[in-house]
């Protein structure tokens, strides 16, 4: 029995680890946000879309939007230009799911900035990402390519202050607008698993 | 609340549960305000602390418990949370004089869901820490404090943290506390020491991305009673730069014979050296864990020992030679400007080995001639060689870096492992011999230099730089004294450190030229440049042409019989080295006809018999040629393999095992000098030892990967394992080697270096060429000072 859930479980992760690669074409998908708006990948060719596995009973994401942080980096990224794209995964059976009315209070509450937040309660996106954490952080460039994968910044606790944190995705998107290289393309994510 | 309308769905009594937990979790408005951590809020894990003892005697060591009890369905993390999750953490608040350790984690668990895998506890944990009372805290009570913070987590995760505090006197003596038994049974629950059971782990294949499969392995040990365990996985620790993947293909399950199969993703740096975690075995009589770290090696390419293949050779890669050998020699606590020194020596080193000596001779002859001339002169001779050795070392390390970053090992001198190497390199060793025979010039410039003076003087910089590229190439098949170790360790590095290591090694080479460029005063104790030197020149074409032989023996293993063409070639090459000589370079008619002759004898040599004949660059496979065949000497030389050496020792053999290659100058001398000889013989023959022969020559595998497991780039490398299997093995020093080293091992003991052997011998080997120098210097210098030939 062990054995089949271990078979099992590898077979799990190999479906859905490697999904994607930094420098290799962003999968496309299409999804539905919370205000039943059609959303696809493949209609922002031409910017920036950072990609943020959102869950806000995590404690490591709601760490980045109770102090203001996430919510001030969408709107400063904004101005440049760039998509930002919440993708709850949360499954429908767990309680910290969000129905489209309860998540639009809440993007309501806590002033989200973002360009949008899809309802990914099948986990279609997460899988094909691989997302495994809440927050867990994919940067696409104006051609498509993964150009970031990992956590939003380099403090993997959910206390600290995210404004004073070295901030992954504002560091590569500012690279990419540059044109310099992505200094940091991979980091470990962190945070709570995606309850898939 | 949000959670009430997801209870109107449907099976409403689970979410009646999950309904109850959160309302206690989060009352009204908690949801979105996490400062709960701390702050006293509801939590699903209660903190206590347990101390081992009641009283405690400065200068004595208590183990403190810090328990965690979680509620049912909510799990708190290991040191290593895996894919998602927070170590739990302890800050303590100690009064003076009282230290706490490293916290040690009993065995954790793998958690599902298995697409985030993560490694914790449910129920309950207690995490032990040490904690030391120095001999000078002075009786009385002392309090011990700990912010214990964690992260618990169900179907949703909340930050937690609690202070909790015990009392304990110092006192007169250590008295147990009744907590002691509780922790106990909590210390039986962390992982052990691997001790005695040898690990391994091994790149399986070059990386796919930024994904590599690493297989992690355990026998086959002869001697243990083999259980199949039903499960069997690494629980790697925690780091920042790489991952390794939770999931897990177990390939063996024998306890005797565990073999994983994990895949380690990396996000940025190089990829792991060194891999530390906990190997966590279950069998029937329950759960038992291992704490490992392990150096990585590259995979051992199955078949490639050339010897009689063990079980399944394609899964058992990277298999141990003996149980307790594995453990590598610790060499990570050199410093690496320890290490630096040592290359730089080695190379020093080097220029007395035999394989260099006639290049230095060359080297010689061109500073007495040079004596004479302009310092400055002297001088940008003297940089030319260095700049040749360096780029040559440059070329060397190039090559390493760029076999390492396809996914190969590389090996100091591997280049010898190439039959078309050897080809080109006897060639052009056999037109050095025949250039000093004076067979035929050397051109520089469109004019032919025939005089002995004129020898490095006039072919200047262009020569000194050749010199210094020979040098370095015919250094590579001889390891010197610090050259091993040095090697061995840059090998492991990043490729800037292992340019490093070989521009320090190429400049230790040629910094005594170097010297005695810039202080041309010295020269003068070398002879005046007179005719001797032309004798001295032909004389020095011997040692080339031995050097020529040498290399010949090497091709052989390669070719085999066929080696004969080759033969044949350099002979077909030589005679077009007359002709060119003779005709074109110093005839007076038909120049254009004996250019042509020239050309057609190396074309016909080329192609009848290096292409036709000879099929030089794709001769059949060799391997093992040059072992594995008892000698004449009547020692059984056994092909050498991991299985062999276990085999060996689980029949409480002895073993001697020698890594040699056809090319290795140094494994010759030492068998020739060292391990072949009567009184070592006799010896094995005493202790019925077995002796086995590890043939490099063809650069396998598996045999890089043993040399790495010492650190070591190349050959030669020589190991006695004592016939009591608990007893480690004894790596022989590098560079040359004395009976006395030899029988010692055999005895179980290391010899002090051998400082005198190696002073005799470098001490010779100058000597020699001095001598041979001062024997000239009193010739009357009457002879012309250049023996001219009709130009």
């Amino acid at each position: 029995m062990k054995k089949t859930f271990v078979t099992l479980a590898a077979l799990a992760l190999a479906a859905s680890a490697w999904a994607v690669e930094i420098g290799q074409p962003a999968p496309d998908f299409t999804g539905t946000d919370i205000n039943g708006k059609t959303i696809k990948l493949a209609d922002y060719q031409g910017k920036i879309v950072v990609l943020e596995s959102y869950n806000s009973d995590c404690p490591f994401c709601h760490n980045q939007y109770k102090t203001g942080a996430a919510q001030a980096l969408q709107k400063e990224l904004a101005e440049k230009g760039v998509v930002w794209l919440m993708v709850n995964s949360v499954n429908p059976r767990n309680p910290s799911h969000r129905t489209a009315s309860q998540a639009q209070q809440e993007w309501t509450d806590l002033k989200m900035a973002a360009t949008a937040w899809i309802d990914d309660s099948t986990g279609t996106i997460g899988h094909l990402y691989g997302m495994k954490t809440t927050p867990h952080v994919f940067v696409v460039d104006k051609t498509g390519k993964v150009v970031y994968v990992g956590a939003m910044d380099d403090q993997p606790d959910p206390v600290h202050d995210p404004k004073t944190a070295r901030n992954y995705v504002r560091e590569t998107v500012d690279d990419l607008l540059a044109g310099k290289p992505i200094e940091v393309a991979q980091t470990k994510p962190y945070g709570c698993a995606v309850h898939y | 609340m949000w959670h009430l309308i997801v209870m109107r769905r449907s099976v409403a009594i689970l979410f009646a549960v999950l309904g109850l937990v959160l309302s206690r979790t989060a009352p009204a408005g908690a949801q979105l305000d996490f400062a709960g951590a701390g702050d006293g809020a509801t939590h699903h894990t209660r903190v206590k602390l347990f101390l081992s003892a009641a009283t405690v005697k400065p200068g004595d060591t208590i183990v403190a418990g810090v328990d965690l009890k979680m509620d049912a369905g909510w799990h708190t993390y290991w040191k290593n949370p895996g894919e998602a999750g927070t170590a739990t953490k302890i800050d303590w608040t100690l009064p003076a004089g009282v230290s706490a350790g490293e916290i040690q984690w009993p065995l954790p668990h793998k958690l599902p869901p298995a697409e985030v895998a993560t490694y914790g506890y449910e129920d309950e944990v207690m995490l032990l820490v040490p904690l030391t009372v120095a001999a000078s805290v002075t009786p009385g009570p002392l309090t011990l404090s700990a912010k214990v913070s964690w992260l618990e987590c169900r179907e949703s995760c909340i930050p937690a943290d609690d202070t909790v505090t015990a009392k304990i006197d110092a006192g007169a003596e250590t008295q147990t506390s009744p907590e002691a038994v509780l922790i106990d049974t909590w210390k039986k629950k962390t992982p052990q020491p691997s001790g005695s059971l040898a690990f391994q782990a091994v790149w399986e294949k070059p990386a796919v991305g930024d994904t590599r499969s690493l297989l992690i392995s355990h026998g086959p040990a002869a001697a243990e009673k083999s259980v199949q365990c039903s499960a069997v996985d690494f629980f790697p620790g925690a780091s920042d730069n790489y991952e390794i993947e939770p999931a897990v293909e177990v390939l063996s399950a024998l306890s005797s014979d565990i073999q994983l199969r994990k895949q380690v993703k990396k996000f940025s740096g190089d990829w792991p050296m060194q891999i530390s975690g906990t190997v966590v075995f279950e069998t029937g009589q329950g759960r038992s864990g291992y704490d490992v770290n392990l150096s990585v090696a590259e995979k051992v390419a199955a078949g490639t020992s050339g010897a009689a293949t063990g079980p399944a050779a394609g899964t058992t890669a990277g298999t141990s030679p003996g149980a307790t050998s594995l453990a590598p020699v610790d060499l990570a606590g050199t410093p690496m400007w320890q290490m630096l020194l040592y290359a730089f020596l080695g190379g020093l080193i080097l220029n007395i080995m035999p394989c260099v000596l006639p290049v230095i001779a060359l080297k010689i002859l061109g500073f007495v001639s040079e004596a004479q001339s302009q310092p400055r002169h002297i001088r940008k001779l003297g940089l030319c060689y260095t700049l040749g050795v360096l780029a040559s070392f440059l070329v060397l390390a190039g090559l390493v870096i760029s076999f390492q970053t396809a996914g190969h090992q590389a090996g100091w001198g591997m280049q010898f492992g190439s039959p078309i190497f050897i080809v080109c390199l006897t060639t052009l060793v056999l037109l050095v011999a025949l250039n000093l025979f004076g067979v035929f010039e050397v051109a520089v410039g469109g004019r032919a230099f025939d005089t002995a003076s004129s020898l490095a003087s006039k072919s200047g910089p262009a020569g000194a730089f050749f010199n210094g590229v020979l040098a370095t190439t015919l250094a590579t098949p001889c390891t010197a004294p610090f050259l091993a170790p040095a090697l061995g360790f840059a090998f492991a590095q990043s490729a800037p450190v292992i340019v490093i290591f070989f521009l320090t090694v190429g400049l230790g080479l040629s910094l005594p030229y170097l010297v005695l460029s810039w202080q041309p005063a010295w020269l003068k104790f070398l002879p005046k440049p007179g005719g001797w030197m032309e004798k001295f020149k032909i004389a020095m074409g011997f040692p080339m042409l031995a050097t020529v032989v040498w290399l010949f023996n090497i091709a052989a293993s390669s070719y085999r019989s066929n080696v004969l063409w080759l033969g044949v070639f350099l002979v077909l090459v030589a005679f077009a080295a007359w002709i060119f000589g003779e005709f074109v370079q110093r005839g007076r008619q038909r120049k254009l006809l004996a250019g042509i002759a020239t050309l057609l004898v190396l074309a016909g040599a080329y192609g009848f018999a290096l292409e036709k004949e000879l099929d030089w660059r794709a001769p059949a496979a060799g391997n093992g040629a040059g072992g594995g065949q008892a000698t004449a000497d009547g020692l059984d030389w056994q092909p050498w393999s991991p299985e062999a050496v276990a085999a060996a020792r689980a029949a409480g053999k002895p073993v001697l095992v020698d890594f040699t290659a056809d090319w290795c100058a140094t494994c010759q001398f030492n068998k020739k000098t060292s391990i072949d000889v009567p009184a070592v013989r006799k010896k094995l023959k005493a202790l019925d030892a077995t002796t086995l022969v590890g043939d490099y020559t063809h650069f396998p595998e598996a045999i890089t990967q043993e040399l790495r497991r010492h650190h070591r780039a190349g050959v030669p490398l020589v190991l006695v394992y004592p016939a009591h299997a608990q007893v480690a093995e004894i790596v022989l020093p590098d560079g040359l080697l004395t009976p006395r080293i030899v029988l010692d091992a055999l005895d179980g003991r290391t010899t002090p270096v051998q400082w005198g052997g190696i002073i005799l011998w470098g001490g010779g080997a100058v000597g020699l060429v001095l001598l041979l120098a001062v024997y000239w210097r009193k010739q009357p210098a009457a002879a012309p000072t250049s023996v001219s030939r009709p130009s």
